[in-house]
């Protein structure tokens, strides 16, 4: 797989709601390739939009305006269910707070994302066997979300988001609500996956996160103000004149 | 407590006005339940537990014999509460046990005040009635023992009071004013006090007579003095410091007295007869502080049903008030958990949660009181849509009933609304006080889960009920009777209430029928002494020639004096022998044409009845009627009735002459024939009056009447509870799929399709529903099997009500999901997942 590879495109990405006033913009005119095998990480203060981008990324918003290019099949010409279907087949989520099931133990968790897809038992349960395995938590395959630490249900969540090998993983501050120790093990464990070759997207406030990425970009008011792969971007108006 | 309780007040009316919706549904249900509670327990309060308006019930006491009888019994309801004049003032003028015995029998009379004509009901009472009731005149005074003492000496009356009202406007100058009664003048004593109606629950008479007039109350019964004619019931009074069972030890060995007496005058009596009507007879001593009442017999079963139907369509409101209050004080967990951080004590909190209670049990208690009367009224009208005059029921409920249900409205919200506080005992402030907490836990879910379970099951038991009472009345109402009842009207003419002789009423009969056929648009013409399905029987012991009966054998048969044509007016088909036809009349031989019961019980075979011949009466009796044809059975008493061996006499060949029904058969729709009928009629005579004038169709609605009011009440509670179960469905569904938007919002984020979120909705549903099912079903075969009685044509266990039933509440429950189980799979993952 060649870093030279387009894997995502964003161009013209708009994204705003409506207010009583009027409208309020969380993304504007967003430009943006991403390359197989990077390990972005998005930056940014609070409401800069970054969450709202990894959104987009991710599918689960599709109010946007402009054009998304996911391995140059074109999103923006997708209808809702197709773009549900390739974010299943193409996408992993790690959210901030876990977002484990609290009544379904740890390899049913993690056994989730497959039971949305047309893949036979025994395949399933050979697969999360694999997985919790490969994240060394078969000891606790049977607790329930509850019964396990911070950084434990994190790593259950990162399993969860990666067992059916999806190419491209997001993270929104996947250790937002860790110590740092804690934080670090996953960090490590983002590395190895990227190594592996997944692409990955990850949203946080760390310097130190971020130093384990390729390439950061940032956000402000909506506007991408900055690329460490693009050192040229032009600033937009409203933002420069802050 | 009561610190800061007007504040609480006011935030809870602001607390009901922000939700309405809430408000609305938690009232009007609580005011469904409470007022349809009201109303029919009001009906069975006044029909079954209600004692008598009159002084010491506790002591009163209805007689009832066991043992043969040879003779005519005219009765209402059990035979058995009959007697004969004689056994009475024997039993009356002997007893040791009893401070007083009276007499009654319920009749019709032809009153003329000012020229004006009406059947009035009136009660022949004996002459100390009044006085063993204590009851005391509201004007003049009432009747008393020397008012009845010889027959036909004293032609005098007592008003109702609402007769008085109604006819008399009240007019304090009526007393010692004559009216007609049947033709001849009666003087008015008086009028009895307001309130009172009868000893006999449930029924109005408008006028009071002595039994000693009963020649000229009831023209053409001349049995005051016969002891083989049962027609009047006993009421008594026991004696201070005497209980019922004292008083049936000493009042039997008079009963076997004067039976004995009786057997004596029979004749020679065999060992068996002696045995059955002696030794195995017994007088039994029933409570009476309610009163003797037919009607109470009657409605006791179909009220019953109707009050556990109710209850459980009661409980359902409570269970319904319940999971709406708690998911309400769930969705304000973080409101609470502030005010406990702010430093509100429990109680402070636990009385904001009462006084919301109150105001919804207030406003939901005050309603149903407010609809009680109106759905007692339109009960009363639905039950007694037939009777004109007084009604033996009021709409208005008693205070008491009011009172206890408006305490029930009030205890089920106050207690619900308490509910709420477990949650807030401990309040757990940290996480509730996060802003994503908003919604409580599992607990509150659980019992929402419970409690439309609950409902679920309990309206699955109403509409099986409900379902097997409509297949009732829908077998009822389309069971072949065996005679063709459309086009076909009919009604009673009674001469002597007119004021005609007895020996005259063959005449106008005549006349009558004669004046029928001539109409136009008229096919056919008929009468009877007999009516069909009217739930009347005039039976007759018989001895039948050549025909020894058997031992302990009934020989009892239904009689009917009919004119000629009946059986083809009728549309009953002939299966031997001749119709009766004009050479049948008084003076030629004597003839009956008997059913097809009766020929085959006795004969075996229609065909060899005919030539047998009869006498009425059991012993040495002439055995001169002649049986000359067969009719095919038809149902007499009513719908639902067995069909019963019955003769048929030509009317011309009958002395003492009943009131007499007529049948007219129209050629064009029944109703329209009425105003021909009646003009013709006040041509014949305008003293005629016409009683009960209605299609046979009509007849057989008001025969089904308490069959109709069950399967009507039945099926509404049963939507009734449908409803509440699918609001509460609705809401526990709402809430927890609303507690599930994360969960629902992770999973979609994980490549759950919208399909499959809608499908693990209606898998809770389906769920909850068939555990509800589950357990109900069962259920409601036991509780059907003690409905088992009022059912016809199917059994209580009936397959396709139970499979329909089912199916609708299935339907039912899903249709209730759908909403929200749409609204769950539209929710958007990157809402549901942003408040991290």
């Amino acid at each position: 797989m060649g870093i030279e590879d387009k894997m995502i495109q964003l161009k013209n990405v708009d994204r705003s709601y409506k207010t009583g006033a009027g409208r309020t913009w969380v993304l504007r005119r967003v430009n943006l390739d991403i390359r197989e095998g990077e390990f972005i990480t998005v930056m940014g203060p609070s409401g800069a939009g970054k969450s709202s981008l990894l959104n987009v990324l991710a599918l689960l918003d599709d109010q946007w305006e402009g054009e998304y290019w996911f391995r140059e099949q074109g999103i923006h010409d997708l209808k809702r269910k197709q773009r549900a279907e390739l974010a299943k087949k193409n996408i992993g989520m790690v959210f901030q707070s876990y977002h484990l099931l609290d009544d379904l133990t740890v390899q049913e968790n993690i056994d989730l994302p497959l039971s949305y897809k047309d893949i036979p038992r025994h395949q399933r349960q050979s697969l999360v066997a694999d997985t919790l395995d490969r994240f060394q938590i078969v000891a606790k395959k049977d607790l329930y979300p509850s019964q396990l630490s911070g950084g434990q249900q994190q790593l259950v969540g990162i399993a969860r988001a990666v067992i059916h090998k999806p190419p491209l993983l997001l993270a929104d501050e996947p250790t937002g609500n860790l110590h740092s120790g804690q934080a670090k093990e996953i960090m490590e464990l983002f590395r190895g996956l990227n190594q592996q070759g997944t692409t990955i997207v990850q949203v946080t406030h760390s310097e130190a996160n971020a130093a384990y990425g390729s390439r950061t970009i940032q956000l402000r008011d909506g506007w991408l103000v900055g690329d460490t792969a693009n050192p040229t971007l032009a600033q937009p108006a409203e933002v420069s004149a802050s | 407590m009561i610190n800061g309780f007007a504040q609480d007040f006011r935030y809870a009316l602001r607390q009901l006005g922000k939700a309405p919706g809430f408000a609305a549904v938690a009232i009007v249900t609580l005011a469904l339940g409470i007022g349809a509670n009201t109303a029919i327990f009001s009906l069975l309060d006044q029909a079954l537990l209600r004692t008598l308006p009159v002084k010491d019930t506790d002591r009163l006491v209805v007689l009832q014999s066991v043992g043969s009888f040879n003779g005519n019994t005219s009765s209402r309801t059990d035979e058995n509460f009959y007697f004969s004049y004689p056994m009475y003032r024997d039993l009356r003028d002997r007893n040791s046990v009893f401070s007083g015995l009276i007499a009654t029998v319920w009749t019709q009379v032809g009153v003329q005040w000012r020229n004006q004509p009406e059947l009035v009901a009136a009660e022949l009472v004996s002459g100390n009635y009044f006085e063993v009731l204590g009851v005391q005149p509201a004007r003049g005074r009432l009747l008393v023992a020397s008012d009845d003492l010889a027959p036909d000496a004293n032609p005098v009356v007592v008003l109702s009071f609402s007769y008085w009202k109604r006819r008399f406007g009240s007019d304090p100058n009526v007393v010692n004013q004559s009216i007609l009664v049947n033709g001849r003048p009666f003087t008015i004593l008086g009028v009895a006090p307001p309130g009172f109606h009868s000893v006999v629950m449930g029924d109005t008479p408008d006028l009071f007579a002595p039994m000693t007039m009963k020649a000229e109350v009831k023209p053409g019964f001349k049995d005051l003095e016969d002891r083989k004619s049962r027609w009047l019931n006993i009421v008594g009074k026991l004696k201070p410091g005497l209980s019922r069972d004292q008083a049936e030890v000493g009042i039997n060995p008079l009963w076997y007295s004067i039976r004995a007496d009786e057997l004596k005058q029979r004749g020679n009596s065999s060992e068996n007869v002696r045995a059955n009507f002696l030794t195995k007879s017994h007088l039994f001593v029933r409570d009476g502080a309610k009163g003797f009442s037919p009607l109470r017999q009657d409605v006791q079963e179909p009220l019953l049903i109707i009050m556990g139907m109710v209850g459980l369509v009661a409980l359902m409101a409570c269970a319904n008030v319940g999971s709406l209050l708690l998911v309400r004080a769930a969705g304000r967990v973080r409101e609470m958990s502030v005010r406990y951080a702010l430093g509100a004590k429990r109680a402070r909190v636990v009385q904001q949660l009462l006084v919301e209670g109150l105001l919804l049990g207030l406003a939901g208690g005050a309603l149903g009181i407010a609809i009680a009367p109106t759905v007692s009224a339109w009960l009363i009208n639905m039950i007694w849509s037939s009777t004109t005059g007084d009604l033996p029921f009021s709409s208005h409920p008693d205070l008491r009933i009011l009172l206890f249900n408006f305490a029930l409205a009030l205890a089920v919200s106050l207690i619900f609304s308490l509910a709420p506080a477990a949650q807030f005992w401990r309040p757990n402030l940290a996480p509730a006080l996060k802003q994503q907490v908003m919604i409580a836990g599992g607990g509150p879910l659980r019992f929402r889960r419970i409690a439309v379970a609950v409902q679920i099951g309990l309206s699955l038991l109403v509409l099986v009920g409900a379902g097997l009472f409509v297949r009732t009345l829908h077998n009822l109402k389309s069971l072949n009777v065996g005679f063709t009842t459309d086009h076909l009207v009919t009604f009673g003419v009674q001469p002597t209430l007119a004021g005609y002789r007895p020996d005259q009423t063959r005449d106008v009969d005549k006349q009558v029928l004669q004046t029928l056929a001539a109409l136009p648009g008229v096919r056919s013409v008929a009468g009877t002494t007999d009516r069909e399905l009217a739930g009347d029987n005039t039976s007759n012991t018989i001895t039948l020639a050549g025909y020894t009966a058997k031992e302990n054998e009934n020989m009892n048969v239904e009689s009917a004096n009919v004119s000629a044509g009946y059986f083809s007016t009728m549309g009953m088909p002939l299966l031997a022998g001749r119709d009766f036809g004009d050479q049948d009349h008084d003076g030629t031989q004597k003839v009956a044409v008997v059913n097809e019961s009766f020929a085959r019980h006795y004969f075996e075979e229609p065909q060899q009845a005919i030539g047998h011949s009869y006498g009425n009466g059991r012993g040495k009796v002439t055995t001169d009627i002649e049986i000359i044809g067969v009719v095919k059975d038809a149902k007499h008493t009513g719908v639902r009735d067995d069909i019963v061996r019955t003769a048929f006499t030509p009317y011309l060949q009958e002395a003492n002459l009943g009131a007499m029904t007529f049948y007219v058969r129209t050629w064009q729709p029944p109703e329209s024939a009425e105003a021909t009928i009646r003009r013709a009629m006040q041509t014949l005579d305008s003293k005629l009056v016409l009683d009960n004038f209605r299609t046979m169709q009509e007849q057989i609605d008001d025969n089904l009447t308490a069959e109709r009011v069950i399967a009507i009440l039945a099926s509404s509670f049963g939507v009734l509870a449908v409803l509440m179960a699918a609001v509460g469905l609705y809401g526990v569904l709402a809430y927890s799929t609303a507690q599930r938007t994360r969960e629902i919002g992770i999973r979609i984020a994980l490549g759950a399709a919208r399909r499959s979120v809608v499908r693990m909705v209606l898998m809770e549903v389906l769920w909850l529903a068939g555990i509800s099912i589950a357990v109900a079903l069962p259920a409601s075969l036991l509780l059907t099997s003690a409905v088992r009685s009022q059912l016809f044509g199917i059994s209580s266990s009936d397959p396709l009500t139970l499979v329909a039933v089912t199916a609708l509440v299935a339907a039912v429950a899903v249709a209730s999901a759908l909403l929200p189980a749409r609204r769950a799979a539209k929710t958007e993952p990157m809402v549901a997942l942003r408040y991290e």
